[in-house]
This record gives structure tokens, sequence and C-alpha cells, in this order.
């Protein structure tokens, strides 16, 4: 069924759509997910450049494609009633399937430019949480309000841009509200930790978003937790992880998500941010000058009295 | 559906060959997956012949791994095996209509459409799991793992929408003349998967062969206790009269 051996297309190489008939130049490899690769392309003729995904099973991609297809028209319900257009924020471009080779489908999205989230912020510093964790949420927010959940929220399948700008690649797990979850990976499961079922709700992407809050600050902490037994591995650990931050009102967010606390992502999201983003430390948390440089500055000042002394002397 | 789920990690060696028996289960309309777990050393030419001949025989997929990723696989065999077989099922309704029309060579419209359906009875379609488990004496360091995985399993499938029970047997049984014991009987409860295997005497053979047919049975068995149970038109039957009137 289509099953093709997940080749690598070299650069160059023009995807031609079967249906459409529209041509996309390859320019390199961007990832792969559990689908299918997904490829950064340029439309033959024009400047623009898309991410494109080629799968690997008809089946799948094909139901990944139905999940964004609804979405899309989700979405422009919603943008029609707002009276607004945001071209960019689109799921889904075009799909089609690869003429020349075996007709593998594939779908056309935009392409984010940008670092997975662990990468961006073992870059920028865990000080941009409080933003980025905030587009997240909305994200998941306008998801759950179109009924679907993401389901494979990890951070590998978070972009964000160099400005903080979040965005969720990779929906391949998102299934309609109330389905069993499709796609998981173990750390982010709550069935992994004992903590609920694997039917996809509101508080499943949330639990699994706060997992990932815990594993790009505590990564080694997480681990150990994970590696104990299957049975007494339970959600305390997790909230004990999530006590020792340093930031409490991190801690009690995060300790709500996965206690299924959160009525839904909407309120979730407020709480993010209205007392992680906005509530963020400011000035007490400056680092206190250390003595060496006090000396440091006391001796330069000496230093120069001296030389306009010793210049003004002569 | 039904599925058998073999977990074994090595040869069989008495009785009637398990290929046969996998060959009789697909008659039957069940298909037959297995696992190879191995942790040290290799399962050897001839195992892993063996549980690739079984799982081709019963229609199924087969996988050799270690003990940490058999909940993982276990999880994606059983999934593709389901998708496997609606697919099987829808695409010979779309073959009738369509004549030569592979999923693939479809339009993206009527596809999108078919796959629409192949999801909606992934989900909802009643589903019957029987684990089998070898326990001859080297499996014994990874009884563990195995009832972790079926309870990871057993989590999964309480997810889904239809109706879906899972029953586990381990081989040889008690006495010499037993082939295998059932441990759990068809259930949709994960609380009911607990220290399954604690109390396990370990024993050499493998009769992986009689072990499968022994399940045919309690298959064949438990479909005239159905009869007596479910009065017609009940849950089951319901869906599955669905199932019917969806793909014709």
């Amino acid at each position: 069924m289509g099953m093709s051996s997940n080749p690598s297309y070299p650069a160059g190489t023009v995807i031609t759509g079967k249906w459409r008939g529209n041509r996309y130049v390859v320019e390199r490899v961007l990832g792969k997910g559990a689908n299918g690769t997904v490829y950064l392309v340029q439309r033959e003729g024009r400047r623009e450049r898309y991410a494109l995904k080629i799968g690997y099973d008809t089946l799948e991609l094909q139901s990944e494609i139905n999940v964004l297809t609804s979405l899309q028209s989700c979405r422009k319900r919603s943008e029609h009633r707002a009276r607004k257009e945001s071209p960019l924020s689109s799921y889904l471009l075009e799909s089609d399937d690869f003429k020349d080779r075996d007709h593998t489908p594939f779908y056309v999205m935009r392409y984010v430019e940008g670092r997975p989230l662990h990468h961006f912020l073992s870059r920028n510093g865990a000080s941009w949480l409080g933003l980025v964790g905030m587009t997240i949420l909305e994200k998941l927010q306008t998801l759950h309000e179109c009924g679907f959940v993401f389901g494979d929220l990890k951070p590998e399948n978070v972009m964000v841009s160099s400005y903080g700008e979040a965005e969720l690649i990779d929906y391949g797990g998102a299934s309609p509200i109330g389905r069993s979850v499709k796609q998981f990976t173990e750390w982010h499961d709550r069935g992994f930790w004992n903590a609920g079922s694997r039917t996809g709700d509101q508080s499943y992407d949330l639990f699994a978003f706060a997992v990932l809050c815990l594993r790009l600050l505590n990564e080694q902490g997480l681990k150990s937790a994970a590696q104990q037994l299957p049975q007494t591995r339970s959600v305390e650990e997790l909230m004990k992880l999530a006590r020792e931050l340093p930031d409490k009102k991190l801690s009690s967010w995060l300790c709500l998500a996965l206690k299924g606390g959160f009525p839904g992502s909407a309120q979730a999201a407020e709480i993010w941010r209205s007392h992680i983003y906005r509530g963020r430390k400011t000035g007490h948390e400056t680092m206190a000058t250390p003595r060496w440089l006090k000396n440091a500055f006391a001796l330069s000042l000496f230093l120069l009295a001296f030389t306009l002394y010793w210049v003004f002397r002569f | 559906m039904k599925q058998i789920l073999l977990i074994t990690d090595g040869c069989s060696n008495v009785g009637e060959s398990p290929v046969l028996a996998a060959a009789h289960a697909r008659q039957e309309g069940i298909t037959v997956n297995v696992v190879g777990v191995v942790d040290y050393g290799t399962i050897g030419e001839l195992g892993s012949r063996e549980i690739a001949d079984i799982a081709k025989a019963g229609g199924g997929i087969s996988r050799i791994v270690g003990t940490p990723q058999l909940a993982q696989t276990i999880q994606m065999m059983t999934r593709k095996t389901v998708v496997q077989t609606i697919q099987q099922a829808v695409n010979k309704e779309v073959q009738k209509i369509l004549g030569d029309g592979s999923l693939a060579e479809l339009p993206p419209q009527q596809r999108s459409q078919v796959v629409t359906v192949v999801d909606e009875l992934t989900e909802t379609s009643p589903l019957r799991i029987a684990l089998l488990i070898d326990a001859s004496a080297s499996m014994k360091p990874k009884l563990g793992a195995v009832e972790d995985a079926i309870r990871d399993l057993a989590l999964s499938l309480e997810a889904r929408e239809g109706r879906s029970e899972i029953a586990v047997f381990h081989f040889p049984g008690r006495s010499g003349s037993e082939d295998a014991m059932l441990d759990i009987d068809w259930t949709r409860n994960v609380s009911e998967v607990r220290s399954l295997f604690s109390r396990l005497k370990m024993r050499g053979a493998t009769p992986t062969g009689p072990a499968i047919f022994k399940v045919l049975e309690h298959y064949r068995y438990d479909k005239l206790e159905e009869h007596r149970n479910y009065l017609p038109g009940e849950d089951d039957g319901a869906r599955e009269g669905m199932i019917d009137g969806y793909v014709v």
C-alpha cells in the first residue's frame, strides 16, 4: 500500500503533484516523523519556501491530512467570525501524490524557521519559558476548540523562531477528543505515569505539556523518576520534581496540570498568562555584585584619582 | 477482530508445528502476531526464522526486540494489525466498486473519505487479543517486563471507543498434558493485570504449536458462551452488525 522504502530525496529533486500539478524543488531534509520525512522545498517559479511532508504509508499520511483539513476549516470558520485574515497561520496548503515515484502521498505546509524547543531553550536560557510556554498553550487551546488533541507533545515537536514564537509541528499524533491517543512518547504520556487514561482529552495535552516543562528544567530528575518500576511510577514523583523548582508559581501551575486539575486549556492558558508569563520576577532577582568586583572598582577609582593627581601636578 | 499475540524467546520443541497452528488461526479469522524477546545473546537463526514464519502464516507481524522496547513494540504491532485488518476489508469493498482501485490510486477526495471510515472502524470495532506467553525457563527474567507490557497494552485498549478485551495464557501449563494455561479470561479491566506470573513454576519444554491450538479452542468455546450470555443485538452484536453495514 504505497509503502516506499523511505528514500531521502537529494537536493534539486522536483516533486510534481499528480492531481494538482504543482512542482516543488527539494532543498534539504528538515526532519523525520513517525509518518514521513519533511523536506524544505521551494515552489518552482516562486520565492517562498515551504515544508513538504512525504509519507511512508498512504493510510497513515491521509489520516494526518484529514486531521489537518478539519483543523484548517475550523480555523477558517473562526477567523471568518472574527473577521480577520491571517494567511500565515495555516495548517495545510495542499496535499497531492508524487507523480513519478509510486504515487507517494505528500502535503505542503508553512515552513517554520527555527529550532526545536529544547535546543532553543538551552541556547537562549530558561527565562524564555514563560513566553514560549504561553504561545504553546495558545496553540493547544485553538486545537482543543476545534475538537482535537495534539497527543504527542514533546520538545522535539515544538519549533521556536528566534523571537520565541512557538509552532507545533507533526500532527501525526493528533486525534479527535474522546478517541484513543494515536501516538505518544513514554515520558510525556499520562498512562506511563499511572496518572490516567490514554483517551484524548484536554488534560492529556496539559499533562504532556507539564512533563515537557519538567524535562526542559530538570531532565536528570525526570530521567531518574522514569526509571522506577512501573508499579511505583506515579504522578507524585513528577509533582515532587515540580515542587523543587525555584519558581513557586510555575511549580503550582505544573502540579495542577499533572493532577488534571484544570477544567480545560483555556483556563490553563489564562493562569499561565497572568501568573507565569506576566508574573515573572523583576528586580529582586538581580545578582548581588560580587565582592571582588567591588574591590576592583574601588581600586580603579583610586588609580584614577592618583593618575589625575599625578597628571595635574606636573 | 481477533488477534493472538505470541511472546517467546526461542524455538518450539514439542508437539505440532506452530506455523501450522498459526495457519489454522488465520483460517478462522484470527491474526497472529509474534514478538521475540532477547536480552542477552541472540535468538538463533532457527528461532528467528520460526518467529517470522509463524507471523507470516498467521497473517500478522513479527518483531525481535529487547525488554526495554517490549511495551512500545506490542502497542505498535497491535495497532498496526488492527488497521491492516480493517484496511483489507475496506480495500476489498473499494475494489468491488472501483475495479483495480487500491487506496493509493484513489483521487484525494475519495481517499480521504475511505480513510475516515478506516479510522472510525479502527477506533470503534470490537477487538479481542489473546496474549500467549512463553514461560519456559529462559523467559523467567523477562516476565516482569512482559507483565508491564501487557498492562500498558491493556491501558491503550481501554482508551478505545470499541469494546476491547484481552485474555492471557502462558505455556507450558502445570502438567505435561496441559499445553497452555489460562491466567486471565476475557477482561476489559486493566487492574486485573497484576502479579500475573509471580507464582509460576518454570518448565523446560516449549510446546508453542499446541499452545496456539489451545487458544483457538478457547476462542471457539467462547463463541458458544457468547451466544448463551448475550442477548442478540446487544453491544457486540450491534457493533459487529454496524461494520458489516459499513463495509457492504
